[in-house]
Formats: C-alpha cells, structure tokens, sequence
C-alpha cells in the first residue's frame, strides 16, 4: 500500500528533489567551483590564487576580529534581552502583557535598513539629533555618542534580533512545569537557589538555541554592519566580502566566494547546533499532568521600574525610530525639533523621492518581487511541505534536509552563489534573476509555516476524499487547500514582507534595470539625504502594510472555496 | 504535637477578571499525628488549594495553618512561612522529577540543601532508594524511567530529609490503571511502616478507600464529612457523600418506629424495612434511605421469610463479568443491585431479596438539602 502510495508519487518528489536542489545547493556548489575559478567570465579555469589573495589579505584578522566581537556582542545583549522580556511576559505579574504581543510583527514593520537609517539620524556623531539636543543641553562639543562603533553595531543588532530570540525562548517558558520550581521549595530551597539549580538549568538548553540563533543571524546580518559599521571603518566578514565585489575597479567574486564559503561554513554548523539544542531542550518538557494554574511570580517592588524598562524598550525598538523617520521625512535636514523646525516642513522630501525614476523603477520592481515572488515561493512551499509531511520515503527526508539547509545560509554569501549560478543562464541581470534568488534563499520561511499547518490536518480527511473517488490532486484541491489557506496566507505575508525588506541578496544581484527599495534606501543613505530615506522608507512600510491588508481580505473567500 | 497539622477557619478566595471563586471556605481541619489522611472530592472542591496552601504555595486570604508546634501561616499573627521553611515533603501529580538531574541528585537535593555532610547523603539516598525499591539506579537520567519509577523517585525524595508531614497531590493518577492498584497497596505499606504523617489528595474513591486512616470529603470548599473509611462508606448521613463515595439507590421513606437504639423501622417502596439510622427521628418523618448495589442477595424461592426481604422483577439486565448489574422494579420503585453474576438470570424474571440492616442506611433529614 505504501509502496503504491510512494511509487504513484514518485514524478512528484524527484521533481521537487530537483527543484529544491538547484535553489539551496546549486549556489552552494557554484559558490565552491567560483572560488577555484579564475574570474566570472573564465569559470571552470582551476586557480588557488583566489584563496591566497582572501586570505593572506592583511585586512582579515582584524575583520575576524570585529566579527567575533559583533556576533557574540550581539548574541549575549539579545539573549538576555529576549530572556527577560520572556521571563516577564510568560511568568510574571507585570502589567500590560497586550504590549508583550506586538513584539515578534516589530520586524515585519520596519525594516533593518529603516531601523538602522533612523538611529543613525538620531546619534551618528556628526549631526545627530539626540547628540545636537544633548549638546546644546550641557554644552558638550562632540559626542556624546557615537553609532559608528561596534557598540552602535551591537545595539541596533541587538535590538532587531530582540524579537527572534523572545520568539524562541518563549515557548520554553510556556511549557516550563511549574511544579519542577515548587518540588525545590518545597524540599527547602529559597526562591533564588531554585532560580540557580532547577530554573536556569533546565531552560540552558533553550538559551544556547536561542544564543546560537543570534549568532547566525548577526554572522549574516548586513543591514547594520554596512549601514553603520562601514562609515566607522568596522568591517565584519559580510561587509569585506560586500567591499571586495563592490568597491575598487573590477569585482573579484572569486575571492569573494573563498571568504564566503567559511561563512557559510560556520553558518551551517551553527544551524546543527541549534537544531540539536532545540531538540535537547524540548527533551526538558516533561510537563504530563493536567496543569495546576502556574503560578505567577509577584514582582513586588520591582514591577514598576522592570516595566518602566519594557516601555523604554519597545519605544526604542518602534516608536523612537518610526517618529524620527516621520519627523525627518518633512525636513531639509537634521535639526532638533523647534520652532525654526517646524517652520522649515515640507514635502519636498516625498516629490524629490517620486520624481526619481529610478526609484520608481524600484518601487515597481519590490512590488512585483514581493507579489510575485511570495506567490511562486508559497506555491513551491506547499508542495514541499505536503511530501514532507504526507509522503513518508527516503525523498522525502531529502527534500526536508534541503529545504532547511538555506535557513543557515548568509544572503550576502548565498548571493554570490547565486551570481556565480546565474551568470550563466538568461537570467542573469534580470528581475527573474533575483526572484529565484529571493525563492531558493527563503524557502525555509515559506516550508516551516507550512509543514505545521499540514501536520495539523489529519491524514483522513484526504483518503476519504480518493475513497470517494477523487484524483489526487482534485483532493489536493478540494479537501487540503480550504483547510489549508489561512496557514497559506499567512505564510504568504511572511514571504512577501521579506521580500520587501530583502537586503543582502540583492545588494549583491541587483543591477540597474533591477533595483530594488532597500538598496536604493542605502545608496541614499549612503550619500546622506536622510529627508528622502525617511520619505522612502514610509512609502516602504506602506507598502507592506498594504500588502498585509490585502492577503488578510483573501483569506475569508480562500477558505470556502465550495460556495 | 509531632507531624499533626491544623488549619483554622481557612478561606481562599481566586479573583479571575470574570468572577470570584471560592475555593476553600472558612475550612478547619486537624489531621492524626503518623496517619494518613485523604482529602476527597470531585474536582474544584478546594482539596487541592487546601493542600498547597498547607505547602505554602498558595496563600490564603485569612484564617491560621500550623504543622507541629509551630504556625506556619496566620493572618492574625501576620506570620508567613514560605514553603522551604515548613519541613515538609511533598509528591507531585506530574511528579516533578528534574529532568536534568540524575535519580541520586533528585533525591539528594533536599539533603544538599540542609547541607548535610557528603557521606551521610550518599548513604540517607541509597537507603531511601532501596526501601522505595530503586537500588542501583542512582546514575540513571530520572526522565528515561517509567512512570511508576518516577513516582517512585518522587517518594523518595519528599521522605529523604524526613519531614514532618508528607503531602500528595493526587501521585497515582498519571499510572495506568493496573499500576496504579499495585502502587496503592505499596504506598500504603511504606506509609504505615515509616508511621508518617501524610496528607492526600485525591478524586478516586476506591484510592482514598485503600490508602488512608482518615478520609475528609470536600465539597464547595468545605469539608462535609470525616471519619474513617468504613465510617464514610458503610455509615455516611450525608446524601453528597453517600453518592460520591459509590453507588447507590435512594429511596424515600417514612420512619414507623424503632427497633432498638440505632436501627429505625421505615416504610419504602420495598416494604417495611430495619434500617440504621440517626437516633432521634420521630415517628412519622419522612427520611431518606440508600442502599449499596452490592448490598443485595439473592434469596432462594423456598427458604422460609425473614427480616428485610422483598420480591421484584428484573426489568433490565447487564452481564459485567463479577456480577449481573440488575435494574430491579419493586413497589413503583426501581432499584440498581449487584448479583452474583454464576446464577443464571434473564430478563423479567422475579427474584427474591434480602438486606442486611447494617447494610441499609436512613439519612439524617437535617443534613439533607
């Protein structure tokens, strides 16, 4: 029967195995062939010169260096962060816990590209707005902050992987059974031996997950290192790959490919390490019995104050940066808000910006990616997922691997892959180019969403649609996707918002005739018209905001489909 | 007095945004020093609160809790003890086992913590664990043991550091059922060897039946009857009780008069019947009697009459294995009754049976309501 089952199905898996290679691996393997080659239009002439010069280059130490200090900075600010914020909001008395869920649909709203132009504004040592207020407060004559450091770095890095590490550390604190922390008192242990010895232990492996989660993540991050670690001459690995295709005369994507391919590397290893640690400490969820009410741990005096700290924090991560962007988009340039400010509004910010056709060009170009792009991705997604889940063989367990395998990939690095890959198809230099890129990057996003909406779909309800005489895929069609599509369009928003806010593929892919917003919001950076960044940036969140809209209108209809 | 704990006029009240709950109501209990007492009651009666406040992982809004000499909690005193200053043990319903430690380090942990010296540990856990029948698994990861070995474990972790009192939330229930009767017998006999003095928490009457010395019913909060075991099942004067604690069928009745001190002779729907009953009910009450469904026997057609005998047609009829469970009719009444399931029976036939007084209860009409 099950032989029957898998053999009828086989087309299926070996064209997803295929498909689903060529996206993950085949950048992968031409990132390794590109960097023995001698250059991107001599691919195939062997050379290990491309690895003497990457590493020999006198640059890197101190780049290795800078990256160790980033990511591990980063990792422990966000970790505790997301433990504290996770520990207050599942645990503890404190007040107002709605504001606890806007927290992980933050990214989703502004974009790193955004989040760090605004800080910049804010405290770049120059004319930062905070720093001209402070100086004028006390009578500084620079600073006092700097964001061009690796302690400006760490803190938007930080701050942005803040979401993501409460997301993964929540759900350890949901399932935490209570009663493991009474059975300690109750044997005579005081509240904070209990926090020492049973609390802490048991939730380790869940904050390595999470740890090592942000390590992957700023190992990969762009946004912030190029943003604001190359104007202060902090270089990461993602910005000295960056700088070796895009500064100089004649991009070497050889060199690039030989450094990338330890970050790719280190990426993976990451990932089987967090996966491992996830499964250990889900392992740690012994919660069995029907649960007493958990008890909630009364802050007492420290309420005020650690929620005082909540707030400071959330005006950090949204409100600060998304008034500064509103506030600079009416502005000729930085001033600290007054009177002459006030006076000084206009819109010349929004028709500079929608005069250029360029960024028309760009605007367009987002949107058809994100439509588009999330439509073919989630449409691949399902399908994968659906063998994931419903076909049980060795295929399957490939597709699986590979479609988890690019959640470890840096988009800086897999874009040189895919450069290396598209050179030499019609794509190259495309929209398409970039949509695949965006796709094989992001499957991961699409697949995961998805593989748990299948598994929530019982098996049954399928077989009694073919016992009743339907094909396949009309079951496919009558039975799976009304039961399917809110997952679907969720999945779908989540695609398409990060198509919108996609950075570190198309840094490297995009070229003219295919801009994309984040780039043209960093070149614009780049060149220090913050009026017409923040200006760019609003149209960008309303683009994604509408987006969002829209999806959420289909999903009523998608889901009776028999009406 | 040692191990005796004692809760005076206990109220606890949850306050959810919807509604407040009353969990425990002005409740005062005093449990027998090295006995064990059962708290029993259908889910939501407050037996559960009752005991985590006792632990001290509940606090109550008013009333006093002490264990052994010493008040542990009272809102009058303004004294409150947090849970690791009571000397107490206790048994989880999940069992609570540490999942990251070993069985030695679960079961040592409460000694660590009374820094007792290295080699007494090793040799308090290791005596511990061979009583509890667990010798040689100290290095095992206490999650990669069975669901009776866990609750095992927890056993001997709440005896190790030899509290005062030991307290169990409901530690059977998360056995299957054939493991959970063998554990009961087993508890049992560790409790009255060790002459402990426990408190026990559970829904299941047949646990509470077998386990304890003492049973306190709880409903609503308060608790509506105590005794002893036998007291509870065979001489119970309260309606909620008497149904909780097993079947039973409930015939209305009015007293004739009295035969002897504590047996009353009543008019129903059987017949007249000698029943047991409170002392002090006048002739002509109206009372409510209850018999058990295993109470009845079946009287062969030919002996001679006597006391307490009536006739009735079997109008339903299950085969359960150990018994026919047969619906009687008798008198417009029917009556549910447990009969020896190797007598051939059927559907309709007329059957003669017998009760034994003691086996026939009327309630007490005050306590009714």
């Amino acid at each position: 029967m099950l032989n029957h089952r898998s053999s009828r199905r086989f087309p299926l898996v070996a064209f997803l195995i295929i498909i689903v290679s060529a996206l993950t691996i085949g950048p992968v393997v031409m990132l390794v062939i590109g960097s023995f080659s001698e250059g991107i239009g001599a691919i195939g002439k062997f050379t290990t010169g491309k690895y003497v010069a990457a590493y020999t280059d006198p640059s890197l130490p101190k780049t290795l260096l800078n990256t160790i200090v980033f990511t591990l900075g980063t990792a422990c600010f966000s970790t505790a962060l997301g433990g504290l914020l996770a520990y207050l909001s599942v645990r503890t008395d404190i007040p107002f816990k709605g504001l606890f869920r806007v927290l992980p649909i933050v990214p989703m709203m502004i974009p790193h590209v955004l989040f760090a132009a605004a800080w910049i504004a804010l405290i770049n040592p120059t004319n930062g707005m905070l720093n001209l207020f402070l100086r004028n407060l006390f009578g500084f004559s620079r600073g006092p902050f700097n964001i061009y450091s690796l302690a400006g770095m760490i803190f938007l890095e930080g701050m942005l992987d803040l979401p993501v590490t409460y997301l993964v550390i929540s759900p350890a604190m949901y399932s935490f059974d209570t009663t493991l922390e009474e059975a300690s008192r109750v044997s005579g242990a005081s509240n904070l031996y209990t926090l020492r010895r049973i609390t802490l232990p048991i939730l380790k492996p869940a904050f390595l997950a999470t740890f090592t989660l942000a390590i992957i993540r700023s190992l990969a991050a762009f946004a912030v290192p190029s943003m604001v670690g190359m104007p202060g001459r902090i270089h990461v690995l993602t910005t000295h790959v960056y700088r070796i295709i895009s500064v100089g005369w004649s991009p070497d994507y050889g060199r690039a490919a030989a450094i990338g391919l330890i970050v790719l590397a280190a990426s993976i290893i990451l990932v089987y390490l967090y996966r491992h640690l996830i499964a250990e400490s889900s392992q740690y969820v012994t919660v069995t019995g029907k649960g007493y009410r958990p008890i909630v741990v009364e802050l007492g005096r420290a309420r005020r104050p650690l929620f005082i700290l909540c707030v400071v924090l959330f005006c950090f991560l949204v409100v600060i940066p998304l008034a500064t962007l509103v506030y600079m988009s009416f502005l000729p340039y930085s001033m600290v808000p007054s009177a002459r400010a006030v006076s000084m509004m206009s819109l010349r910010n929004w028709r500079t910006v929608l005069a250029n056709s360029v960024i028309i060009r760009a605007l367009k170009n987002s949107t058809f990616l994100a439509v588009i792009g999330a439509t073919l991705g989630i449409l691949l997604s399902i399908f994968v997922a659906y063998v994931i889940v419903k076909v049980k063989s060795r295929g399957s367990a490939l597709i699986e691997s590979l479609s988890f395998l690019s959640f470890s990939f840096p988009g800086m690095i897999i874009g040189v892959g895919f450069m290396w890959f598209l050179v030499r198809t019609p794509l190259y230099a495309t929209i398409w180019g970039l949509l695949v890129a965006y796709v094989g990057t992001y499957l991961p996003y699409g697949v995961r969403p998805l593989r748990s909406a299948f598994m929530q779909i019982d098996e049954e309800l399928e077989e009694s649609a073919r016992v009743f005489g339907a094909s396949f895929l009309r079951a496919l069609k009558d039975i799976v996707v009304p039961l399917l599509a809110p997952g679907v369009v969720s999945a779908w928003i989540l695609m398409a918002c990060m198509f919108i806010r996609e950075l570190s593929v198309s840094v490297v892919l995009s070229r003219p005739g295919t801009e994309v917003l984040t780039v043209e919001i960093m070149k614009l950076a780049n060149d220090g018209l913050w009026g017409q960044v923040a200006a760019l940036g609003i149209i960008m969140i309303g683009l994604s905001t509408a987006l969002v809209l829209v999806a959420n209108m289909l999903r009523v209809p998608l889901s009776h489909v028999d009406q | 007095m040692q191990g005796m704990v004692s809760v005076k006029n206990l109220v606890k009240t949850f306050v959810s945004r919807e509604e407040t709950v009353t969990a425990l109501n002005s409740v005062t209990l005093s449990t027998p020093p090295n006995r064990i007492l059962t708290l029993l009651g259908p889910s939501g009666c407050g037996k559960t609160t009752l005991l985590r406040c006792i632990a001290g992982l509940e606090s109550p809004d008013s009333g006093e809790i002490s264990i052994g000499d010493q008040v542990v909690w009272s809102k009058a005193k303004g004294i409150s003890l947090p849970p690791e200053r009571r000397g107490i043990g206790m048994v989880f319903q999940s069992y609570a086992i540490w999942p990251h430690m070993t069985v030695f380090g679960n079961v040592a942990y409460p000694l660590e913590i009374r820094r007792t010296p290295k080699h007494e540990i090793e040799e308090r856990v290791k005596k511990i664990l061979d009583l509890v029948q667990l010798g040689g698994f100290e290095n095992r990861l206490a999650t990669k043991l069975s669901g009776g070995q866990q609750q095992r474990v927890a056993l001997a972790r709440a005896l190790v550091a030899e509290p005062k009192v030991i307290l169990f939330d409901e530690p059977l229930s998360n056995l299957d059922a054939k493991l959970r009767e063998s554990t009961r017998q087993e508890l049992r006999d560790f409790l009255t060897q060790l002459a402990i003095s426990a408190i026990y928490v559970t829904h299941d009457q047949v646990e509470a039946l077998t386990i304890s010395d003492d049973i306190a019913v709880m409903r609503g909060g308060s608790i509506v009857e105590r005794g002893t075991p036998q007291d509870i099942y065979l001489r119970s004067n309260n309606p909620f009780v008497v149904d909780f604690i097993g079947r039973a069928n409930f015939l209305s009745a009015t007293v004739k008069g009295y035969g002897g001190e504590n047996h009353a002779i009543v008019s129903c729907a059987l017949g007249d019947i000698v029943c047991s009953a409170p002392s002090g009910l006048g002739v002509g009450t109206e009372v409510t009697i209850y018999t058990r469904p295993e109470s009845f026997e079946m009287v062969p057609a030919s002996s001679p009459r006597m006391e307490n005998e009536f006739e009735g047609t079997v109008t339903s009829l299950l085969f359960a294995g150990e018994a026919h469970e047969a619906e009687i009719s008798v008198g417009g009444a029917r009556v549910l009754a447990k009969l020896k399931s190797h007598i051939p029976l059927k559907k309709g036939d007329k059957v003669r049976l017998h009760i034994d007084r003691e086996w026939c209860r009327a309630l007490n009409p005050a306590e009714e309501a």
